[in-house]
């Protein structure tokens, strides 16, 4: 088998939107207009992902993120450029695709709504035509990463959040696929569970050796699985290297803490290349009177928070 | 109530409507090609009877009445109870209660933006179609005027009728069956399948009273001065059974939503 | 390493679906109580429709009671395919406007198929019951011999009847690939329905050509039920209408499909 798992080259992806009008003689013009507008979402995408790895993708809301794992998977169709996942085209090949890839999209339940968990596994089995033994280790494995008893004899409708998210992740490496897309797995989880749900996403990428696309934007997911992460805005790629790299990049920024005199915090991000930090506390301090001071390194976060707002790399 | 509030939820509902363009034409279209059937059904039944009037119906009579009632069930048609199953599954309801209005008259006013855009677009078309095709077989007098009270009384009784059976969902889960039952018997008993003209005399007696005949047949039997509508006892008569409907329904609803409510404030929704 | 998928698979991957829907249907007694009595309700309700129209007139285009309560029965069983198998087409457009419609896509089987089988409607089998209990009783009245060759034909021509209908839900359901707020359409292809139920002979003229071809409601009780009412007299419509149910069928299927292909799920 190669080594990409994923392979895309200068992928574009239009969408034709309807120009709408506002007010209600707008939605009355609306009625007859032929006023489309075309709207590019991914533009010269190009990117390789290697298998193993776990990636995190990443990006504002709107960048284009799902609409790139939509290609990815075989629902949607390139405008122009080039994807092959597995080595095959998924828009010409989606069944196939299928068979090598697990899909979950967060807050979204693809299991069997009224079935009980394992009731869900057991379809699935016969669905990827799973031989029984592999089936039966898988079932082991997971046993041994996280605890399903309490969940596997429960109604996918009356688990919570993060039950069904675990059930979700759980159902999308059941038939060991050689990709799995992880959209927003931990949205809207507790602490706990998130970390639960993080230890279980890196216990089997190292037991079966899964590629992992996730996007969020939990940066603590991040922190926690991505080695790599690539980053898109306004459909381009504007990162994509080691994580890493980019604090290297951002390690002269710091966070400086200024405590006052009333107990307020002030933050203020300063580049050490052009800004002596020192002076920084001098100048405020002529202004005010200081009782504490903390400087920090920057976090993944503000990194991520840099870039969307506009620091190139 | 502020007016000011209730127009602003009508022009909402009215731009909501018109979001979906293509859904408008083709529903256009789709009860043109209902009207045709209806149209030709009626028309081999009449050629068979061999008689141009049964039971005081005249074929146009049938097609007026039929066909006006098609474009009033589109005029009338409200997803209250899926509305409110679906808001209820999702906890939406939650906020619904909190809006600072009745719940009752909010959900009627965010209906009326889609009444509004109904009557004009496939109302008002359809009724001009009849009284051209027809040739003036509408009489064009104080007739109109009670079949346009009776229709706003109409539209009253049948939120009602929603209102009365929606809150059900709040018991059960079963959405379709409940909305299917109310439907099926709205329909055959307001006469929106059948004229109510057509139905035997015994059954008549009874389906005369019910509420159901208030909707669609006491407003089609106006605009065609039928059964005693073109004499005041008449009109006071079907006038007095729609109101007396109103009152009874309300009144009914208010006392079964305040029961269930407190369902959604015992059980959290 | 591509698997491969034959008609006993997905024979058996229904099968499995089915047994586990009915399992946890039967732990919501209370739904399937009001469903079932509200299933019954539109079928009484039919039944007094056409009741009523026979009080008022004996005969419709030269068919008498008997005869018309038989094509009533026939079009009962030949609707029960298209509320059990295909029901879920009720509910595409919610879940093509939600974006949740996309879960469908990521499995190694038809979507069509797959989409389908999410739900059996079991309230189709009251309706079923009904329309056989017609057919029989109206059989009986008319006098139509037994024979194991006519008891096949209208098992066949029953089969293939269901088809248009079913085609004619598929189309309406995919229009909202392209339309939103479609949904009215389905809610008038289900009402003309109730029009299959009388001899197609009343339409003439371009709405003939219309209700046989475009929307081809004359095909699901009136074409095929001539082979066992007339069967001196078969018109060639009713002998092809096997072959048109199954095209009517397949070019459904691929309708539905292309709106598959062509949706570009921006509903999340």
């Amino acid at each position: 088998m190669e080594n990409e798992a994923v392979v895309m080259k200068n992928v574009c992806k239009d969408f034709k939107v309807l120009n709408r009008h506002e007010g209600l003689a707008g939605s009355i013009k609306d009625l007859f207009s032929h006023d489309y507008k075309t709207v590019s979402a991914v533009k010269d995408v190009s990117l390789t992902v290697n298998r193993g790895e776990i990636i995190g993708y990443l990006g504002p809301n709107g960048a284009g993120k799902s609409t790139t794992i939509k290609m990815m998977t075989g629902v949607l169709e390139p405008s122009s450029g080039e994807i092959l996942v597995n080595g095959k085209v998924p828009y010409k090949n989606r069944t196939e695709n299928c068979e090598n890839i697990g899909v979950v999209f967060g807050q979204r339940s693809q299991l069997w709504w009224s079935l009980p968990l394992i009731e869900s596994f057991k379809l699935l089995r016969d669905l990827y035509m799973v031989p029984q033994k592999e089936y039966d280790e898988m079932i082991e494995l997971y046993r041994s990463l996280v605890d399903i008893e309490p969940i596997l004899h429960k109604p996918v409708r009356q688990m919570s959040l993060g039950q069904r998210t675990l059930s979700d992740i759980l159902a999308a490496f059941l038939h060991n696929p050689a990709i799995v897309f992880l959209d927003e797995p931990t949205i809207g989880l507790d602490v706990s569970m998130k970390s639960k749900i993080r230890s279980l996403i890196l216990g089997l990428n190292k037991e079966k050796n899964t590629t992992v696309i996730l996007t969020t934007h939990d940066m603590g997911d991040v922190d926690a699985l991505c080695k790599r992460i690539v980053i898109i805005d306004h459909g381009q790629k504007i990162y994509d290297n080691d994580i890493e790299h980019l604090k290297n990049y951002f390690g002269s920024y710091r966070t400086l803490k200024l405590c006052l005199a009333d107990g307020t915090w002030e933050e203020t991000l300063i580049d050490e290349k052009t800004t002596d930090v020192m002076d920084v506390i001098m100048a405020r301090q002529k202004e005010t009177k200081i009782t504490d001071i903390k400087i920090l390194e920057i976090s993944t976060e503000d990194v991520i928070k840099k870039i969307y707002e506009g620091g190139s790399v | 109530m502020n007016p000011r509030r209730l127009i602003a939820l009508t022009r909402a509902g009215i731009m909501e409507s018109l979001h979906f363009r293509l859904g408008i034409f083709v529903t256009l279209f789709a009860n043109l090609i209902y009207l045709v059937l209806v149209y030709y059904l009626w028309k081999a039944i009449y050629d068979s009877s061999g008689t141009d009037v049964v039971n005081g119906m005249t074929f146009t009579d049938t097609m007026i009445y039929l066909i006006l009632a098609t474009a009033l069930f589109n005029f009338l048609e409200m997803f209250v109870v899926w509305d409110m199953s679906r808001s209820i599954q999702s906890g939406k309801i939650v906020l619904d209660l909190l809006k600072p209005m009745r719940f009752r008259i909010y959900t009627f006013w965010s209906y009326s933006g889609s009444h509004v855009v109904q009557f004009v677009l496939t109302f008002i078309p359809t009724f001009i179609v009849v009284m051209i095709v027809t040739g003036g077989a509408i009489k064009m007098g104080i007739n109109l005027l009670w079949f346009v009270i009776a229709t706003v009384f109409a539209l009253i009784i049948n939120y009602s009728i929603e209102m009365m059976v929606a809150p059900i969902c709040l018991y059960t889960e079963s959405t379709w069956g409940i909305n299917i039952v109310k439907e099926t018997i709205v329909l055959l008993l307001s006469g929106a399948s059948i004229p109510l003209a057509f139905f035997p005399e015994k059954v008549r007696m009874i389906v005369d009273y019910l509420p159901f005949r208030a909707v669609y047949d006491i407003p089609l039997t106006m605009l065609l001065g039928k059964n005693g509508s073109d004499t005041p006892e008449g009109l006071l008569k079907m006038f007095g059974l729609q109101l007396a409907w109103i009152l009874i329904l309300t009144v009914a609803g208010n006392l079964f939503w305040n029961h269930a409510v407190k369902k959604i404030t015992v059980n959290g929704g | 390493m591509s698997k491969k998928r034959g008609l006993g698979f997905y024979a058996d991957i229904y099968r499995k679906i089915l047994i586990q829907d009915l399992k946890s249907k039967m732990s919501y007694r209370a739904d399937f109580v009001i469903s079932t009595f509200g299933m019954i309700m539109t079928n009484l309700s039919g039944f007094v429709t056409f009741m009523i129209l026979f009080h008022n007139f004996p005969t419709i285009n030269g068919w008498d009671y008997y005869h018309m309560l038989f094509l009533y029965g026939f079009s009962l069983v030949a609707l029960t395919p298209v509320q059990c198998f295909f029901d879920n087409n009720w509910n595409l457009r919610f879940m093509v406007q939600s974006g949740d419609f996309i879960k469908y896509c990521f499995r190694p089987v038809n979507v069509f198929f797959y989409f389908m089988s999410e739900v059996f409607d079991v309230k189709g089998l009251g309706q079923l019951a009904f329309g056989i209990g017609t057919i029989v009783y109206a059989w009986i009245h008319i006098g139509i011999p037994v024979t194991p060759l006519v008891i096949l034909k209208l098992v066949v021509f029953l089969f293939t009847a269901s088809l248009f209908m079913i085609a004619i839900m598929n189309i309406a359901a995919a229009t909202c690939f392209w339309i939103k707020g479609s949904g009215y359409v389905m809610v008038i292809m289900f009402r003309f329905k109730d029009f299959a139920k009388y001899p197609s002979s009343i339409f003439s003229g371009v709405f003939k050509v219309i209700f046989t071809f475009i929307i081809p409601i004359a095909f699901v009780a009136y074409y095929p039920s001539l082979v066992i009412l007339q069967p001196d007299n078969v018109p060639l419509l009713s002998w092809l209408s096997p072959l048109l149910g199954l095209i009517f069928f397949w070019l459904s299927y691929k309708f539905w499909m292309l709106g598959v292909r062509k949706y570009d799920f921006t509903g999340s």
